[in-house]
């Protein structure tokens, strides 16, 4: 995977005791720090620009939210904790070319003390609430994880609650910061997975297949358990004998029974990310796919189309990894009908059944 | 040229970055959309729905544009018996068939096997939009109860047809049974 290398760092005048700061400047000693109070220095206005100048200041709101999920679609009651937003990597198809587009700098957030009283103090309240976290969602959780040691400052907290359970969703194969602390079964660590042939063509700067899966492997021998999320699954010519291919590989080289979930999810794009995926990747070929708008805006391959695309994969999943339980994200009642032959009652029915499959 | 796609945004008013859009295609795309537009003549919105299907199949196939309005599309365009709102509701109509190919292939085979149920007037079978829901809608209208009566029997008839079998499977797995 290549390396992630700002131009400069712009810091927030107090933030220089922090340990992410410390971290950082560790990363990178020979990079410029500026002051953002001194230069007044403001994020490029161009997305991609905006990756290589990498804020560190303190976040000033909540740092955890619940998954806003999609309007009408079944939903795993998922929360969100922002250490960060943005991501180094580049995927022609991330939903925060067009959600983060008027906002694009890359900020880590210094106040992870805060980011931790604040955790602490919800789950406290609520023990008798399990909750399910992840840090994955405006950003990558693992790929600034060796400059940053973000979660080598997070992962013991979680590991004592005993009514949370912390997924970190990655792309990366950023893992060496991991593997020396124990989870204590409270950390799951899980990649989105992809063939290489959608790797090379539409994620960029991301690790391989191929160091996904020795990342994952390193992960579960040092106790963690793992996710997988093959998401977005991408339709074209091959696509069948690729993902069986994935499938079997990874389940070739992880044990299934520590493997705490596996989603699927086809390609989802909107109307405006879809221009901006034109302008900024104009040869990607992921907007030519049969999407079409579906009630929540976005737009997703055909209805017929993707349930066949979720029972191929089901099918291939449980011949390898028949115990592990799969869900759908953000996909509707009918679907998941027709993928499952059931529909999860409630939200709280299918984050029950996810906390299940983890055997807490 | 150039100068009269100019003058053509201008006077529909069209934004900047349309005509930006339009003249940064090489000449005979840029020159085959302006020979659609002479005929069709859209406004902005309708335009840049024809530009990002014509794009994303141009890209898709390596067909290029001037190809697909020259070549797959240019009965529509150039078909004297139509008018200009007809042109345009074709040509989208056409453009969408090409864009889509096997969606559009599936609707097709769903409508003709519901018109094989050669139901009565009173009845009708809808499927929703781009497939999308997987239902099948069923409206009855009927103007008395002894009409109603005889649909509904039509209707159940049509349920336990062949037909109504297979576009149940079409719109469950997008190819009909056996």
């Amino acid at each position: 995977m290549k390396s992630y290398r700002p131009q400069e760092i712009v810091v927030e005048p107090g933030v220089e005791e922090s340990p992410i700061y410390r971290n950082v400047k560790r990363a990178f000693p020979d990079l410029p720090f500026l002051s953002s109070a001194e230069t007044g220095v403001l994020t490029p206005p161009d997305f991609g620009a905006a990756k290589r100048r990498l804020f560190l200041q303190r976040h000033r709101g909540e740092f955890l939210k619940k998954c806003p999920g999609s309007d009408g679609q079944v939903c795993c009651n998922y929360f969100v904790i922002n250490f960060a937003s943005n991501c180094p990597m580049d995927c022609s198809y991330c939903y925060l070319q067009e959600y983060l587009g008027s906002n694009p700098a890359l900020k880590v957030f210094t106040n992870v003390g805060d980011l931790i009283a604040e955790a602490g103090e919800m789950l406290e309240k609520h023990r008798k609430f399990f909750f399910r976290i992840g840090t994955g969602e405006i950003t990558d959780s693992l790929a600034l994880d060796p400059y940053i040691g973000f979660s080598a400052e997070v992962i013991p907290f979680f590991a004592e609650q005993p009514n949370a359970l912390l997924e970190l969703k990655t792309k990366s194969d950023c893992v060496d910061g991991l593997l020396g602390i124990d989870p204590k079964e409270r950390v799951v660590v899980s990649w989105s997975m992809n063939p290489q042939r959608v790797v090379d063509a539409d994620e960029h700067d991301t690790a391989s297949l191929d160091e996904r899966i020795a990342a994952a492997k390193r992960c579960q021998a040092a106790g963690y358990k793992l996710g997988f999320h093959f998401d977005p699954m991408v339709e074209y010519d091959g696509w069948e004998q690729d993902y069986r291919n994935m499938v079997e590989r990874l389940f070739a080289a992880v044990d299934f029974r520590r493997v705490a979930w596996i989603s699927m999810g086809v390609l989802r794009t909107t109307p405006a990310l879809k221009r901006a995926m034109r302008s900024r990747f104009p040869s990607s070929r992921l907007p030519t796919g049969e999407q079409i708008l579906c009630p929540d805006g976005k737009l997703r391959y055909f209805q017929p189309l993707r349930v066949s695309m979720y029972r191929k994969m089901l099918a291939w999943i449980r011949a390898a990894a028949p115990t592990t339980f799969v869900y759908l994200c953000m996909e509707s009642r009918e679907v998941w009908e027709q993928v499952f032959g059931f529909i999860p009652a409630c939200e709280k029915e299918l984050g029950s059944r996810m906390t299940e499959s983890v055997a807490l | 040229m150039d100068q009269e796609i100019r003058s053509y945004c201008r006077s529909k008013g069209f934004h900047l970055h349309t005509e930006a859009r339009w003249l940064g295609y090489n000449e005979a795309d840029r020159s085959a959309l302006l020979e659609m537009i002479r005929e069709v003549r859209p406004g902005e919105n309708h335009f840049k729905d024809l530009l990002d299907w014509l794009d994303e199949i141009a890209l898709r196939d390596g067909t290029p544009i001037a190809t697909l309005l020259q070549k797959e599309l240019s009965g529509v365009v150039t078909d004297p018996r139509l008018g200009r709102n007809d042109k345009l509701k074709r040509l989208k109509e056409e453009l969408r068939r090409l864009r889509f190919p096997r969606l559009a292939g599936i609707e097709d085979e769903i409508h003709r096997r519901i018109r094989n149920l050669k139901l009565p007037r009173g009845i009708s079978i809808n499927v929703p939009p781009g497939l999308e829901g997987g239902g099948v809608g069923v409206k009855i209208e009927a103007t008395s109860q002894e009409h109603l009566r005889r649909l509904a029997a039509d209707a159940s008839r049509a349920i336990d047809s062949d037909e109504m079998k297979q576009i149940f499977t079409m719109l469950d797995s997008g190819t009909a049974g056996t």
